[in-house]
């Protein structure tokens, strides 16, 4: 922090720590509802910049700062990339606002609240594609999927899980910029195999890979390739593959279209706490193949692989934009020449369509004439099947021309690029300034994913003791776990043990003649190994008594919406 | 975990001597001098140790909180945030940041348990430090996150540790004696000063010189700066010297010189006129 001239004011510099009010932004409209609070439009009033404010409720937390938006503060601050959404900044407010409701008396419990500041984004993925008429081509789905694996693999690469991946997570910028967002589930993992157990309580339900529904604690970023797959198929599909309304029902759905697991397509599966909870009579055969015959041969080809079953054989995000469908024309399009749309959240399009519903049921009354809304559908895209000319699918094929919004043949991207396969897709997010707010976490069905009333972990069956799993029990005789690797260490070393190094300083530097005097090259200067986090080599070695971190509660908001 | 050191705030933020030593000008006032505020970080360093080792917590997240309380200290005043309070919230802070979330109210219930051995860090039966409570936790939380500007990575020197100590060939009998002293840099600001990799070399290169193991032909080979690594050897033995002892008396008379509530602050004076006033639109 800079200190000012006397006299003179410190103009250039804002000051570094600490945050900001939040009334340096004045709020637009709500666009979302997160997991634990709202997210606003808001503009910055110096600067007219429109950013998205995700507020992080307070009150209500007997256990202080929600560790969700911890762990989602801390991830967001280390992740960089195109396809991530940007943290901007923190702000606070210091009192209750006027939204917040409080009742008089209750004022003196009210803690304030914090905002993350992310960069407006004008859509999500799943408010985009329930607009009224929309109809994706091939070479945009083809973008939007291999932007969200992109964003995905740097994630993966650096060891974050998403654990949330679904549409209304998938923001979109005019620009056509697809990034991920609400990272409130996000979890950093190691690969190390005697990592912590994680909670299998994540992923909304229709997006939930098989073996979190099995109870698994060690899962791999494999659980986020089942749900690209799941947006992939749905992309294509025109509405979600696998509507579960409970976790059974996901299950038997799963098994319906993907077949039932067993020993031969997924060795060790009978070894998930609930196999044989799930285990029906009758084994299903696998048949993605069968009810998504109208997908082009690659399209088909990647989905299989993406909704495999056993989460060491599912394809990961690196092979996937590898794989033939991103490298096969139709290519996928720019981002930059996908067409603009008028800003859509799924919150506000849900909003706007209740709207429209009560008005038709007014007028309705009015009329005294019974009328049904029309339900609302998604149109799929037409699937261009250059391979297979003969199958035509009359269902699909709705009269409009193939590249019905706009997008022609804009095939020259980058596939050039093809050996890199991940991160470097050298396309900078777009010339405008960038946007982009998570329209938290909306979900809420339209009228035709209605149903789900999806149960975040059947009562009974995720007892926080499960997550005291066999390695987290105590490794005795470790030295108190507060040691070294060796244990004991903390014990015998100077550190409180009563021994001092028997050296004076004199002596010790006196023991290396001369030491070693290389020549000073800037230590800072050479970047070159990366120092990763000690967490999983400490896990091993110590003894970590304490239960890990209670699983996030996120109550379903479909059922919070009835 | 994610992404790299160099990348990092850790990295950026990275401070020098003079940064970390200086008093806040509210503190000097008071007529703490450096070295007061020097071995009350000491002091609440092992504070921090024994709560978090009856808290049973891992080594990793004491060694995240005692990184907190200091970076805190290189800009707030301990006038205006007590040390007594500001030390069981970054335990807690980094129970959360590194997924092994404590109660807070395991953290009260220890704090109080252990006063008898840490007494000298309280005035008088008074003391309004003898109270502070699970909701003062929670709120100091949210105003250390806020002095911390909601940066809470930060990177150790643990794991660097393991990897140099394979690479330079150490007999593995030196690996807790070199962890030890990765552990006593804890009591020094040397983790806001240094790469992380950097103070672990410097242990490396203590255990070494102490136990006679010649290793100068591999710090040659790593090319990195040896009268850094000698400089934070240098502040790692001089803890040992001059530190490791520090007679209860002597903090006390530092703790004394805090006052006896902590300053009102912004907050506390919106807080209290909401209080008093009903509500305030």
């Amino acid at each position: 922090m800079a200190v000012a001239v006397a006299g003179q004011l410190n103009l250039d510099e804002t000051p570094t720590w600490g945050s900001r009010s939040v009334d340096v932004y004045e709020k637009i409209e709500q666009i979302g509802e997160g997991t634990y609070g709202q997210v606003y439009m808001a503009r910055e009033i110096a600067t007219g910049e429109v950013v998205a404010l995700k507020k992080v409720r307070m009150d209500n937390e007997k256990e202080g700062f929600p560790i969700t938006a911890i762990r989602e503060i801390k991830i967001l601050k280390k992740l960089q990339h195109a396809n991530v959404i940007k943290l901007k900044e923190i702000v606070t407010s210091k009192g209750p606002e006027k939204e917040d409701n409080i009742k008089p008396g209750e004022a003196n419990k009210f803690k304030g609240s914090i905002y993350m500041v992310f960069e407006y984004m004008d859509h999500d993925l799943t408010g985009l594609s329930d607009r009224p008429g929309m109809r994706f081509s091939i070479p945009q789905i083809k973008c939007y999927m291999k932007q969200l694996l992109t964003g995905l693999h740097y994630c993966h690469v650096n060891q974050v899980l998403h654990r949330d991946i679904k549409g209304s997570n998938l923001l979109i910028d005019n620009n056509g910029i697809l990034k991920l967002a609400d990272f409130g589930l996000a979890r950093s993992f190691s690969n190390d195999q005697n990592g912590q157990p994680l909670t299998n309580r994540v992923i909304t339900l229709w997006y939930r890979p098989p073996e979190l529904l099995m109870g698994s604690t060690k899962y791999t970023p494999a659980v986020d390739m089942w749900s690209v797959g799941c947006i992939f198929a749905e992309l294509l599909n025109g509405k979600p593959i696998l509507p579960g309304r409970n976790e059974n029902e996901q299950f038997h759905k799963i098994c319906e279209l993907c077949g039932s697991p067993d020993e031969t397509n997924w060795p060790r599966v009978s070894q998930l706490p609930y196999y044989n909870q799930f285990k029906s009579e009758r084994p299903f055969k696998r048949r993605v193949k069968d009810v998504f015959k109208h997908f082009d041969r690659h399209a088909l080809d990647l989905l299989e692989r993406m909704l495999t079953l056993d989460p060491d054989h599912r394809i990961c995000a690196k092979d996937a934009l590898d794989a033939e469908y991103f490298w096969t024309e139709p290519f996928p399009c720019q981002p930059s020449s996908l067409p603009k749309y008028e800003a859509s959240h799924e919150f506000q399009t849900k909003k706007k369509r209740q709207q429209q519903r009560q008005q038709q049921e007014e007028q309705a009354k009015r009329m005294k004439v019974q009328h049904h809304p029309a339900p609302h559908t998604r149109l799929p895209p037409i699937q261009q099947q250059p391979l297979r000319p003969g199958s035509h699918q009359p269902g699909h094929n709705l009269g409009a021309p193939v590249h019905a919004n706009g997008v022609p043949n804009q095939h020259n991207n980058n596939y050039n690029n093809r050996s890199q396969g991940g991160n470097n897709q050298g396309r900078a997010p777009g010339g405008r300034p960038p946007h982009g707010g998570p329209s938290q976490n909306g979900g809420f069905g339209g009228p035709n994913r209605n149903g789900p009333g999806g149960v975040y972990g059947a009562p009974g069956q995720q007892q926080p003791g499960a997550y005291t799993a066999p390695n987290m029990g105590h490794q005795g005789g470790r030295g108190g776990g507060y040691g070294g690797p060796a244990g004991g260490a903390y014990a015998a070393g100077p550190y409180g043990g009563g021994k001092v190094p028997p050296v004076g300083r004199g002596q010790q530097f006196g023991g290396m003649p001369g030491g070693p005097q290389p020549p000073a090259y800037g230590y800072m200067q050479q970047p070159t190994a990366q120092y990763v986090d000690i967490d999983g080599a400490y896990a091993r070695a110590s003894h970590s008594g304490f239960q890990p971190p209670s699983p996030p509660h996120r109550p379903d908001y479909r059922q919070q919406q009835r | 975990m994610a992404a790299n050191f160099w990348a990092s705030s850790h990295c950026k933020k990275l401070l020098d001597q003079e940064e970390v030593s200086q008093v806040a000008q509210i503190d000097a006032e008071r007529g703490l001098t450096p070295e007061d505020v020097k071995l009350m970080k000491i002091q609440f360093s092992s504070y921090i140790k024994t709560i978090g080792g009856h808290a049973k917590v891992r080594q990793r997240v004491v060694a995240t909180a005692i990184a907190y309380f200091r970076r805190i200290y290189t800009r707030k005043s301990f006038s205006e945030f007590d040390p007594r309070l500001v030390a069981p919230t970054c335990l807690y802070l980094a129970s959360k940041a590194e997924e092994s979330t404590v109660q807070a109210k395991i953290l009260v219930f220890y704090s109080k348990k252990i006063r008898g051995t840490f007494s000298y860090l309280y005035t008088s039966p008074e003391d309004k430090a003898y109270r502070y409570d699970v909701k003062d936790i929670l709120e100091m939380e949210m105003r250390l996150l806020e002095a911390l500007d909601y940066y809470l990575v930060i990177y150790h020197p643990y794991r660097p540790l393991i990897q140099l100590l394979q690479d330079c060939n150490m007999p593995t009998e030196m690996t807790p004696f070199t962890w030890s002293l990765v552990n006593d840099s804890y009591r020094t600001d040397l983790i806001l000063m240094y790469p992380p990799f950097m103070i672990a070399l410097a242990c490396i290169y203590i255990a070494s010189v102490l136990n006679e193991k010649d290793t100068r032909s591999w710090f040659e080979e790593l090319r990195v700066d040896m009268n850094v690594i000698k400089n934070i050897a240098m502040e790692i033995l001089d803890f040992y010297d001059n530190y490791r002892d520090i007679p209860g008396e002597r903090i006390n008379a530092a703790v004394s010189k805090l006052p006896h509530r902590p300053c009102l602050y912004e907050e506390h004076i919106w807080l209290r006129r909401v209080f008093l006033e009903g509500r305030v639109n």
